[in-house]
């Protein structure tokens, strides 16, 4: 969840990158109003697939997903799902792909083997909704093959692979060549998976992609600023957006105990032990870059949600220089009023330099060495 | 061998590496050839620097576009132990440098480790030295920050450390746990160990089944993230290989409890399981 947060990409911009590599897919565009919609719909023609495009999976059974026979009907029920949210998400724009009827689904995916460390390619002969019901209850129409993350998937492995499902005839080339490019797809931008689910073979005997899930690894974004993706801008909640813009890690939770941390570990924990007693307002880790002006931002950032009871500052001096991030908690307070007690429980190098700029702004700096001491410490201040 | 010595972070942990004791020889970054940092002479490039000096062990504070290379030009030097500090190495690089070691006998530690310290004696990365005391208790740690945590509530407790080794809480890390767990197992010097672990991944689920077939020392664990925002969901692909339900808290704790190992509700309750223990 918090260290590495891949990038998910619209279903749209997953289908850009397969059809970069040469993975075919329907003929489809994009409109953000009913309006377009009904052009867009003439253009890629018709009968048409209208799919909301929202960064959640389960979009169908949500709602998102619908076809349209006629232009009257594509603008109708485009109104109909730009007005709703689809699990709680606002559609702000919409698929109008052209509709394709499948003979037949398969499934391929590209994703690593995290423990093992190395990438893997899975193939189904089966695909659809149901494929991880498939997987266990089947495990013959589907094989994975561990690769060589210097060597990539060879065209010979993945027609292989194409034969241990069964697969035969066109069919055995077509989809052996159509993983041999997802394969280009999942290296070339660093993607932490890309899936197709389904693919079909269509009445006339053409394979095509009818959805992407593509996530990019957000580490390696330095490397890809060609495709032009925002991470803030997909972040719908506004104090999770500004974490992001100040480069820290926030989520927004609905207790009344709000948190800074020094690391991912250390959150959960000071969230866990806050949990037995009380409830996390937020969670905020700051990994190694603390500064002065870092924390600063930091204090603005946790002091915008409403109604908080208590802060809990827990951070360690190892790559972080706590006593120039105590400065900038320092800064914040004497410039802003804050009526709720602070507690900080801050160790490692530089603590006692650390401790004098804590309580010289009022902040009561915990004396033993565990989360739990500063939980209580700040328990017994807001009377719980 | 200090990669990236003369970078701010490189060089206040040279200097804090150094006060503990540690043997630090030479240092590199690109372009700054004969000069010297607390009293470590920098070299341009990994081979020079094994050539004029004899190194053992590494340590990385480069950045993460640098990091892939710098890990390569190490192992390729036959550095034994390369320990990697850096945060957010992009994970198929990590697959790279993982590959590349391809059976050699070198260790590499990371992306986004802490680091290793055997206390009173050595540490190679950023713990910072009054966290740890000397003894018998072995930890090993997916976060940095809880490895501090663990290991000064040990100490208060009375339990000092044999040696602390941050594996570091990516998802894919160059060592995993049960590869440390063998490590401690043969150290005459270790009684029992500490697993400090977190949601997500399956290392702990694999440090159980290692457990349960080769450990005859004591261990216990905490687990962070009980109360963690539910994760991302894991994807077709992920339940494929990983199989269903794996990779969350409960799952964790259930495969330790199964196997014996007692679990701290909180970081500083490893204490008392220890002293259940060891008395």
């Amino acid at each position: 969840m918090l260290e590495n947060n891949p990038m998910r990409l619209y279903e749209f911009e997953g289908a850009e990158l397969f059809r970069r590599e040469g993975i075919p897919i329907p003929a489809s565009a994009l409109a953000s109003n009913p309006a377009e919609a009904r052009e867009k719909a003439a253009q890629v023609g018709l009968p048409v697939i209208l799919k909301a495009q929202v960064l959640t999976g389960g979009r169908y059974l949500a709602g998102g997903v619908h076809s349209a026979d006629n232009l009257d009907q594509v603008e109708e029920m485009s109104r109909r799902v730009f007005n709703s949210r689809i699990r709680g998400l606002p559609v702000e724009r919409l698929m109008v792909a052209h509709k394709v009827d499948g003979e037949r689904e398969y499934y391929l995916a590209i994703t690593p083997d995290d423990y093992n460390g190395y990438p893997v390619a899975i193939l189904s002969a089966e695909g659809g909704v149901a494929i991880n019901t498939t997987a266990r209850q089947r495990p013959e129409v589907l094989v994975s093959h561990p690769l060589s993350i210097s060597k990539g998937l060879s065209l010979d492995e993945a027609l292989q692979m194409s034969s241990e499902v069964k697969l035969s005839g066109t069919e055995h080339a077509e989809i052996a060549s159509v993983l041999f490019k997802l394969y280009q797809v999942f290296r070339k931008y660093d993607a932490t998976i890309a899936e197709i689910n389904p693919l079909v073979r269509t009445r006339d005997g053409r394979f095509l992609a009818l959805d992407s899930k593509v996530e990019i690894d957000d580490s390696s974004l330095f490397r890809h600023t060609d495709l032009n993706l925002n991470q803030q801008s997909r972040m719908l909640n506004p104090l999770e957006r500004k974490g992001k813009e100040i480069g820290v890690t926030y989520v927004e939770l609905d207790g009344d105990i709000a948190m800074i941390s020094s690391g991912a570990g250390l959150g959960m924990a000071t969230m866990d032990v806050i949990g037995q007693r009380g409830k996390a307002a937020n969670f905020l880790e700051t990994g190694g870059g603390i500064s002065a002006d870092l924390l600063y931002k930091v204090m603005d950032l946790v002091m915008q949600k409403p109604g908080l009871k208590a802060l809990f500052i827990n951070i360690y001096g190892g790559i972080n220089p706590i006593h120039e991030g105590a400065q900038g908690v320092a800064r914040y307070l004497k410039e802003h009023d804050v009526k709720i007690p602070i507690v900080a429980k801050a160790l490692g190098n530089h603590q006692e330099e650390t401790w004098e700029i804590f309580k010289a702004a009022g902040i009561h700096v915990v004396d033993g060495v565990s989360t739990e001491d500063g939980i209580d410490l700040l328990m017994g201040l807001i009377g719980k | 061998m200090v990669q990236g010595i003369t970078g701010r972070a490189g060089r206040t942990q040279t200097r804090w590496m150094l006060d503990y004791g540690t043997n630090i020889v030479a240092g590199v970054t690109p372009g700054k050839s004969g000069e010297v940092v607390e009293g470590v002479p920098v070299y341009d490039t990994v081979a020079e620097a094994v050539q004029k000096q004899q190194v053992e062990a590494s340590v990385f504070f480069v950045p993460p576009p640098a990091t892939k290379q710098a890990a390569f030009d190490n192992i390729d030097a036959g550095v034994k132990l390369i320990v990697v500090v850096t945060e957010h190495v992009p994970i198929q690089d990590v697959m790279e440098i993982r590959e590349h070691v391809n059976g050699r006998p070198i260790q590499v530690i990371g992306p986004t480790s802490p680091g290793i310290i055997t206390p009173g004696e050595a540490k190679i990365g950023i713990l910072p030295a009054n966290m740890f005391s000397p003894g018998r208790i072995g930890v090993i740690s997916r976060s940095g920050t809880l490895s501090y945590e663990v290991s000064i509530n040990l100490a208060k407790g009375g339990y000092g450390q044999s040696t602390v080794v941050g594996i570091g809480a990516d998802p894919v890390v160059f060592t995993n746990m049960p590869e440390i767990l063998r490590l401690f197992e043969k150290d005459p010097g270790t009684d029992a160990v500490v697993i400090v672990g977190e949601v997500g991944g399956i290392q702990e689920e694999k440090a159980a089944e290692y457990i349960d077939r080769w450990m005859t020392k004591p261990v216990v664990a905490y687990i962070a993230g009980i109360n963690a925002p539910a994760e991302k969901r894991m994807g077709h692909a992920g339940a494929i290989i990983q199989g269903d339900g794996k990779g969350t808290p409960q799952s964790k704790i259930a495969a330790l409890r199964e196997v014996g190992v007692d679990i701290a509700e909180h970081p500083s309750q490893v204490v008392e399981l220890i002293r259940k223990h060891l008395g």
